[in-house]
């Protein structure tokens, strides 16, 4: 099936700095996909590519099959939501003011009924009249989302979408971003925020100048951590450390009475296997349970110590 | 394309609506301008008790506007009248450009530093449509003034000066400086406001380079004034057409100096 967008060996340098070097991955239709990495990872300038903003050095982007040249990214903008960074509102401009312009811009047939029907569903309608300047940070996020997606378009791009607001519009918002991908669109969201990728993401894709990784938050899990199991014991943990590596158990780890390992590829295969060894072994257990890494760890993992930089 | 050029621009005019403040220097200047040429013709020889037209400083102008077609009938006092309101003219057109050149400068740079630029650059709109709607957004109010400013001087000549000044003033040489040479130099200085806009940090400077476009018709002012230069329908034909050739080469020219990659790159 075609993909809705993709980034195929996307490169872009700034002088002699390299910001995005051979990003390839695709985006579909119904998915929400995550684009994390560290600040000056090329999250934006990726982000830029794919809205037809700025060209890239080499690769190309497809939207909907077709590659995106100069020619086209006019005709491609038409098909692509994009969110910014700062939600760029005219501060002097009614909500409604600024809305039109941009219904206007994308040529709809009836912008003022386009309007009326974002304010609504947006829960700004009672604000159309009022200045953008004296909106709060989270309804002026709300006006740049509605007016991103005025146009109905089948591509979302959102740039840090929930960036600054606090956690009651950062929830409405990422309401509104579930929704878009229920509704069939596909979306891409640049963020820091690790929670919400955890909410949202169908996939995550982890760059930092290259893609370093793109797949689902399970499966990076899996990957990265394997089945990690968590047992808490009665007595101490380390005692039974031994026996679970000459065993052939991966990655034992201990804490006081908690005992952490990774079954996958190890003779014990299962859990019940575990549990009846130590058991077997004296231990009295107390609790079991799959552990799983947070997608931080996941993160961390994946783009190693310069992260944060 | 034009409906995007006047989405564009409808929000340029609400903006200005909103924001009038901006547009003040622009009607103090064409007040002031308005009111020069009546106070030098009218006010001075009033409250002097002497008429311009027995000052011997003005006798050769007196000599020269008297044998002109437009001030045949007129007296010696009308003709030199019709003589400082002809030269004035220039200064009508020009004194609202100069200063809405401010909002003209003001234009790409003030949606690079709200961080608006961006949205609008994710839209279908193209560079030229673009920078149409910005400098049709300065251009529209200072045409709407220059016109309401004429309409104003032709009104004070036919109320305050001698008999026939007014129609000495609708000649087809005056009718060309108002419709055309104005309208023409005024989009060139601020197409040049625009185009240098979207290439400095600093409004300061888009109006100076802006401003340039000016001196020369500040210099052709100085000449007729001193009848160096007398402005002739073909004369100010000839100079609508240089403008228009000008404002083509700048519109190209500001697209090709409109770089939405730095512009993004370098505003974050």
């Amino acid at each position: 099936m075609t993909p809705a967008l993709a980034a195929r060996g996307l490169t872009k340098a700034f002088g002699a700095r390299v910001a995005v070097d051979d990003v390839s991955f695709e985006l579909r239709r119904g998915e929400t996909l995550a684009l994390v990495g560290p600040n000056g990872a090329g999250k934006t300038t990726t982000l830029r590519m794919l809205a037809g903003l700025i060209a890239p050095d080499a690769g190309r982007v497809e939207l909907g099959g077709q590659a995106v040249t100069p020619l086209t990214a006019s005709a491609a903008r038409r098909q692509i939501g994009l969110l910014t960074e700062a939600p760029g509102l005219w501060d002097r401009l009614t909500v409604r003011q600024n809305l039109t312009v941009y219904a206007r811009l994308y040529g709809l047939q009836a912008p003022d009924m386009a309007v009326d029907a974002a304010l609504a569903r947006y829960g700004i309608a009672d604000r159309g009249q009022d200045a953008a300047a004296q909106l709060s940070k989270g309804l002026r996020q709300r006006v740049a989302l509605a007016r991103a997606l005025l146009h109905d378009p089948s591509v979302v791009l959102l740039d840090e979408p929930t960036s600054g607001l606090d956690p009651e519009s950062a929830g409405r918002v990422r309401e509104l971003v579930r929704d878009l991908a229920a509704e069939g669109r596909a979306v891409l969201i640049c963020t820091h925020n690790l929670d919400e990728v955890d909410r949202l993401a169908t996939r995550i894709a982890v760059l930092r100048t290259r893609l370093l990784a793109v797949d689902t938050p399970q499966a990076l899990r899996a990957r990265l951590f394997g089945a990690r199991v968590r047992v808490v014991l009665a007595d101490d943990a380390a005692r039974y450390a031994g026996l679970l590596t000459t065993a052939g158990v991966r990655d034992v780890r201990t804490e006081g009475t908690v005992l952490s390992v990774v079954l996958d590829g190890s003779t014990i295969g299962s859990t019940p296997a575990l549990v009846q060894m130590l058991v077997e072994a004296g231990a009295r257990v107390e609790e079991v349970a799959r552990e799983t890494p947070s997608l931080e760890q996941v993160y961390l993992q994946v783009v190693g110590p310069r992260s944060g930089t | 394309m034009i409906r995007r050029v006047l989405a564009l621009l409808s929000k340029e005019l609400a903006d200005l609506r909103r924001n009038p403040g901006v547009f003040v220097p622009a009607v103090i200047t064409s007040a002031g301008v308005l009111a020069l040429p009546f106070f030098v013709a009218i006010v001075v020889p009033y409250a002097t008790g002497e008429r311009l037209s027995e000052s011997g400083d003005l006798q050769v102008a007196v000599e020269m506007f008297e044998t002109q077609p437009w001030t045949r009938g007129l007296d010696p006092e009308g003709a030199i009248q019709a003589f400082v309101f002809q030269q004035f003219l220039m200064l009508l057109v020009l004194g609202p450009v100069a200063a809405s050149m401010s909002s003209a400068a003001f234009s790409v740079i003030g949606e690079k530093q709200a961080r608006t630029l961006e949205p609008l650059l994710a839209t279908p709109i193209s560079t030229t449509e673009l920078l149409a709607a910005k400098v049709l957004g300065a251009f529209v109010p200072a045409l709407l003034l220059t016109l309401g400013t004429f309409v104003a001087y032709l009104v004070g000549t036919a109320a305050l000066a001698r008999p026939g000044v007014f129609r000495a003033l609708l000649t087809a040489e005056s009718l060309t400086v108002i419709f055309l040479v104005g309208p023409l130099a005024a989009l060139a200085a601020l197409q040049m406001a625009v185009c240098v806009s979207s290439r400095v940090n600093d409004a300061r400077s888009a109006q100076q380079i802006g401003a340039i476009v000016i001196l020369p018709f500040a210099g052709l002012l100085v000449a007729q004034v001193t009848g160096a230069v007398v402005l002739t329908t073909g004369l100010t034909l000839a100079i609508a057409g240089g403008l228009l050739v000008l404002n083509l080469g700048l519109l190209r020219l500001a697209v090709v100096l409109f770089d939405r990659e730095s512009i993004l790159i370098r505003w974050r």
